[in-house]
């Protein structure tokens, strides 16, 4: 019987590992950089070292960034007084891009899932709480039209409304059961417009 | 005068191929568009023939039972594949399940979601185990209800997948002690657009269940009435804020409760129906014949408004449907056909005459099919 070498066997669980990956998919992909140039495998090792050497979470939103404060955060042209919180660092980058916003930034590192034991205390929930007590006007809250985001914006929204400040939730121009990351910046613009307040 | 305006050829079944499906090993089926009576001894397969069509047609059994019971013994995996000829195109369906993993839906080759395939299709089944409807427990009447009101909406049926989901969700928080009144608002959110379309479907169906039943039973008197378990009385006229209020009120009486019992109390989910036959409770009151009677009467009724509401006739299942009933009661129910679409009738016995004539006859012996005549 056909066994394959101790390295490429390596390779393949590791990349097995990564998200949507299954082990026919990471076999095919450990075949194709067996076939690339040395230099060209190297590049895609070197990055990714790079990525974990240089790259770590903003302490005030948990974005991930080069630097700390993120250059979001500490870009002073921006309105302060407006967060929009998301669920992942793609989700910022997404809103990001959306025309017609140009507030700050709150990640959340997931949203609440209790079938996956993802509590309140798993997210940076307290986190937000505590920038909240600066002057902060309105809160975004832009987690992902699916089950999980919506309990999460309404958890989030019980949460802050107390405090007086405004809290919205961007309007589902969103088709159900996509993604924010995925949503086209027109869609998010739209989204974003249309957001109403709890 | 009987056979002309009979059939009205719209959407139906032309072929069917079933792989490892319960008993059948494989097996290949050309129906006619019009009736087709499945011949066959106690045991051969009829009613499992009928469960391979529904699956087709929309992805799930009409029982309440896992796929996994419907694998053939011994096999890993089953397969349900058929074209559907509706007007003039024809769409190639599949269904497969893998005993561990995922069912898989395809339409024209492209995967599905099931979904799709209530947009497309629609297929009443009645049988023997239909009188469970009235006599059975709560479970049963909420499959009847999901099964086919997500018939008559796709939203409805959306709104029952995102219920469970968050339902799901909620008695995981439960169990783990999270603060759960986000899942009460979502629920109390999407609970009430249930609520009111399992209103209005009773309501629908209260009316033409009532005059099938009477023609059924010599002027017998069946009534339908929601009980919704969220509220206490459930108005005639329906204003989904006000229940949404009512839902997430009795959801905060109720919260403490279900902290103890770590499960949700309340809601869709624990909706019933009750039905009185001649003023009495049917399940505690009603006679094995009236719950037949009852219960081909509310599927008939359910044939006759998904075909206003979509505009075609649905696929018709009986299953031992004339074997229950006598003579009389019998020819009330083919009376009761009109625009007939395509038909499949399971007997072991001859089929009532007047249906024989037209019908493809199907000869089904140890998992094979055989065309009689
Ligand atoms: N998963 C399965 N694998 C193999 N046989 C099955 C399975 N499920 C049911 N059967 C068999 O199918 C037969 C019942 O078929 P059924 O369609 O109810 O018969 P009929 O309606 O003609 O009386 C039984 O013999 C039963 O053992
Ligand atoms: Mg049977
Ligand atoms: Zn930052």
């Amino acid at each position: 019987m056909f066994k394959s070498a101790a390295s490429v066997e390596r390779l393949a669980n590791q990349l097995a590992r990564l998200p949507g990956i299954g082990r026919k998919s990471a076999s095919r992909l450990t075949f194709h950089i067996l076939k690339m140039s040395k230099d060209e495998a190297n590049d895609i090792a070197e990055a990714i070292k790079e990525v974990k050497e240089k790259v770590g979470f903003c302490t005030t939103c948990y974005n991930i960034s080069e630097s700390d404060p993120c250059f979001v955060c500490s870009d002073n042209r921006r309105n302060q007084e407006i967060i929009c919180v998301v669920e992942d660092s793609s989700d910022a980058a997404a809103m990001d891009r959306a025309e017609g916003f140009n507030g700050m930034f709150h990640v959340l590192g997931g949203c609440l899932s209790p079938l996956d034991g993802i509590g309140p205390d798993d997210l940076k929930i307290k986190e937000l709480m505590t920038r909240l007590k600066d002057d902060i006007k309105e809160v975004i809250i832009a987690t992902n039209p699916d089950v999980e985001g919506e309990a999460t914006a309404v958890y989030l929204s019980k949460l802050i409304k107390p405090m007086s400040i405004k809290v919205t939730r961007i309007a589902r121009g969103l088709p159900v059961g996509s993604d924010l990351e995925y949503a086209d910046s027109a869609t998010l613009s739209r989204a974003l417009e249309g957001r109403q307040e709890f | 005068m009987f056979a002309s305006a009979f059939f009205i050829y719209t959407m139906h079944l032309d072929s069917l191929k079933l792989t490892s499906f319960r008993n059948f090993e494989t097996l290949q089926l050309t129906p006619s568009a019009g009736i087709n009576v499945l011949h066959g001894k106690n045991g051969s397969g009829k009613s499992n023939l009928l469960e391979a069509i529904f699956v087709l047609c929309l992805g799930r059994s009409q029982r309440g039972n896992k796929d996994g019971d419907i694998i053939k013994n011994e096999q890993d995996s089953y397969r349900v594949e058929g074209t559907m000829h509706d007007g003039d195109r024809s769409i190639e369906i599949a269904v497969a399940v893998m005993r561990r993993g995922r069912k898989q839906i395809t339409i024209n080759g492209v995967k599905s979601k099931a979904l799709e395939l209530y947009e497309r299709f629609s297929v009443v089944a009645a049988g023997p185990e239909d009188s469970e409807i009235l006599a059975g427990p709560p479970s049963v009447r909420r499959l009847f209800l999901n099964l086919y009101i997500s018939q008559q909406s796709t939203k409805y049926l959306e709104n029952i997948t995102k219920y469970s989901r968050i339902l799901s969700q909620k008695n995981a928080a439960l169990k783990e002690n999270i603060e759960f009144d986000s899942y009460n608002y979502l629920l109390a959110e999407t609970g009430a657009k249930i609520i009111i379309a399992r209103q209005l479907f009773l309501k629908t169906l209260n009316k033409s269940a009532g005059s099938f039943y009477s023609k059924f039973s010599n002027n017998g008197e069946l009534d339908i009435k929601y009980k919704p378990s969220a509220l206490e009385e459930i108005e005639f006229e329906v204003d989904e804020s006000r229940i949404k209020e009512q839902f997430e009120a009795r959801l905060n009486e109720v919260k403490e409760q279900e902290m103890i019992l770590k499960t949700s109390i309340v809601g869709p989910h624990r909706d019933e129906i009750e039905f009185d036959i001649n003023s009495f409770p049917a399940r505690t009151h009603g006679s094995q014949g009236e719950w037949r009677s009852a219960a081909i009467a509310l599927k008939l009724s359910v044939y006759e408004l998904l075909k206003e509401k979509r505009g075609f006739s649905p696929i018709l299942l009986l299953d031992e449907i004339f074997a229950e009933l006598d003579e009389s009661r019998s020819a009330a129910v083919i009376d009761s056909f009109n625009d007939l679409g395509q038909l499949f009738l399971t007997t072991a016995l001859e089929p009532p005459a007047r249906l024989a004539q037209k019908a493809l006859y199907l000869n089904i012996d140890s998992g094979q099919v055989e065309v009689v005549r």
